[in-house]
């Protein structure tokens, strides 16, 4: 593989673990919110975050870029305060990744979080336990396996992510330019064996999260 | 110190309203009646779990709701435990770890010693490092008492702590689970659906039907004196019939069925007169039934006897028991289907007197054994039922 190639891999690797790391720590308690609670705009959230599910990736990458593009609603004041813009930076790749794969690990972990017994909660509360304290030491231990299962499904997404990420981060290589951006590229350029040798590799990438999240989140409890 | 509870509540629900009123001592009280008939709401409510529209809740003098002063103490600091139906003992955690759950926030070493005491009493010793899908049922049942009773709670509340089980195991940690209670010395609340359950746990009885609560009472009194015919509808009570009355004293009561005079004791501590010719419910049971037999002559007509004559229109094996349903001599539509009365015998005495050839009988029924029905409730709560 030439450098440009293994520079795409790595910077897939990265951005996905970059996504999938932000999902977690935005997909879990929004999941646990959505299962759980009834709040005003509850519906409004659940709708926001299961568009990028059904719109075309371009779709919501121009919604990205609406919003964060350097004359973007929060783009631009934050150009003006900082004179730095997230479009066409890796971190543009984890944003695009991170919204597309988000769906994917917020309707896992809320069916997850769905099918935990609330009684089991309820013995937590009846023997002293907070809400939050219940979530953490309870609903969540309990909801591990589909929580697992839609991490390694998001990570799986934002491997692939393709659309949105050259809308927002565009093409370049060495710096935002991914693994499927690279591919689609070799394409182009009538590289046909190095589009196969990149296919092959995020193909063997996908496989192996696939096997591991089955380990992981087979396991009993 | 006395733990006597107070409770008032009322819960509206879609298509339900809960609105009841009870109170219990230092015992265990069982809160019996049909599926569906708010038992559990009742406890949720109890908990904390669940808030009431509007009423009061008093533990020991100790208010944990009470709707008119905003009063609604959140279910972590109730101190009550709660038995879940099915248990539910956390899945990822060991047996110890399940029965400290609740002693989060005392120091390490009282809550290693406390653990160590309530596993040594439930007789859960060496099961420590289990989990509750590697133990038996009865275990499981300790466990959960172990862990609802850890804290110490000032009342334990149980959800059919039995439902779940076959008949064998039900049986035994039954007989577990009345040893626990008594054992622990604490206050109990106990729904099921089951009267055996709840005449063999509770002290005292409260009938719920439709979210109303219809007789509270010790349980021999309920047993034996119904405090109107729903109430013994629910319990399951057979024989619930139909009468007018003729003459009634405080000590007895006098009645006209299927064209007979019924004598039957009434109770002078309830002070119950109903007008000559109303109407009036009463009950028999079965098994209180005799069958008079052919070869000992005629049976004292002045030994406190109700004499009938009828014959076996059907009859059910139970194996170490039989029912006959029998239709009385003379005219009139039968009282409950095609039968007037059912009588339960034993099978030996079904084999001696060769009840399978000789379908004619005379019967005797003593009058302390009919058991009288006020058809108006004599309880406050069911003031409100209308």
């Amino acid at each position: 593989m030439s450098p440009d190639h293994l520079s795409a891999l790595w910077l897939s690797i990265k951005v996905s673990v970059a996504a999938t790391a932000l999902n977690g720590a935005i997909g879990i308690p929004l999941a646990y919110l959505l299962a759980r609670r009834r709040f005003r705009g509850r519906a409004v959230v659940d709708l926001l975050v299961t568009l990028p599910l059904v719109l075309p990736p371009t779709v919501t990458g121009y919604y990205l870029i609406v919003l964060l593009g350097r004359r973007g609603y929060l783009g631009a004041p934050l150009y003006e305060l900082t004179g730095w813009t997230v479009a066409f930076t890796w971190y543009a790749a984890v944003i695009a990744a991170t919204v597309m794969a988000l769906p994917l690990l917020v309707r896992t972990a809320r069916a997850a979080i769905e099918s935990v017994d609330p009684n089991f909660e309820r013995a937590a509360f009846t023997l002293g336990r907070s809400e939050w304290r219940t979530a953490l030491e309870v609903t969540l231990p309990l909801a591990r396996n589909g929580i697992i299962a839609g991490l390694a499904l998001a990570f799986a997404r934002a491997l692939g992510e393709f659309g949105a990420t050259i809308m927002l981060a565009g093409n370049i290589p060495g710096k935002t330019q991914t693994l499927p951006l690279s591919i689609y590229t070799a394409v182009q350029t009538g590289e046909a064996g190095q589009a196969m040798s990149l296919v092959g590799v995020l193909t063997l990438l996908s496989c192996v999260v696939v096997v591991a999240s089955g380990r992981l989140g087979a396991r009993p409890l | 110190m006395s733990q006597r509870l107070e409770v008032c509540l009322i819960k509206r629900l879609p298509g339900f309203t809960l609105d009841v009123e009870w109170s219990a001592g230092d015992d265990v009280a069982v809160l019996f009646g049909p599926s569906g008939a708010g038992k559990t709401l009742t406890l949720q409510c109890l908990a904390g779990l669940l808030r009431p529209d509007a009423g009061r809740i008093v533990v020991g003098g100790r208010v944990l709701f009470d709707s008119e002063t905003g009063v609604n103490l959140p279910p972590q600091r109730r101190g009550i435990g709660y038995v879940f139906q099915g248990y539910a003992l956390f899945p990822h955690l060991t047996v110890a770890a399940n029965v400290a759950f609740g002693l989060r926030g005392r120091p390490r070493a009282e809550v290693a010693r406390r653990t160590a005491e309530v596993i040594e009493r439930m007789g859960l010793g060496g099961l420590e490092d289990r989990r509750p899908d590697e133990i038996s049922g009865g275990q499981r049942q300790r466990v959960a008492l172990g862990r609802a009773l850890a804290p110490d709670p000032a009342f334990l509340l149980l959800d059919e702590p039995l439902s779940a089980l076959d008949v064998r195991l039900r049986q035994s940690l039954r007989e577990e689970l009345a040893t626990i209670l008594m054992q622990w010395q604490v206050p109990a609340v106990l729904v099921t659906h089951d009267f055996q359950e709840a005449y063999r746990l509770g002290d005292q009885i409260v009938v719920y039907e439709a979210g109303q609560v219809i007789q509270t009472a010790p349980r021999s009194e309920l047993l034996w004196r119904p405090a109107s015919d729903r109430v013994a509808g629910i319990l399951g009570i057979r024989n619930i019939l139909r009468g007018t009355v003729v003459k009634a004293s405080p000590e007895r009561i006098q009645l006209r069925w299927r064209g007979r005079l019924l004598e039957a004791v009434n109770s002078p501590t309830r002070s119950y007169l109903p007008e000559p010719d109303s109407p009036i419910a009463f009950f028999i049971r079965p098994e209180y039934v005799r069958l008079i037999r052919k070869d000992r002559g005629a049976a004292d007509p002045m030994h406190h006897m109700n004499l009938l004559s009828g014959s076996i229109v059907r009859e059910a094996d139970f194996g170490t028991t039989f029912t006959l349903f029998i239709r009385l001599d003379g005219a009139g539509s039968p009282a409950q289907g095609d039968y007037d009365l059912e009588v339960e015998v034993p099978r030996l005495v079904y084999e001696i007197l060769e009840i399978g050839r000789d379908r004619r009988w005379e019967l005797s029924m003593h009058r302390g054994s009919i058991q009288v029905l006020p058809s108006a409730p004599l309880f406050p709560s069911g003031e409100r039922a209308g």
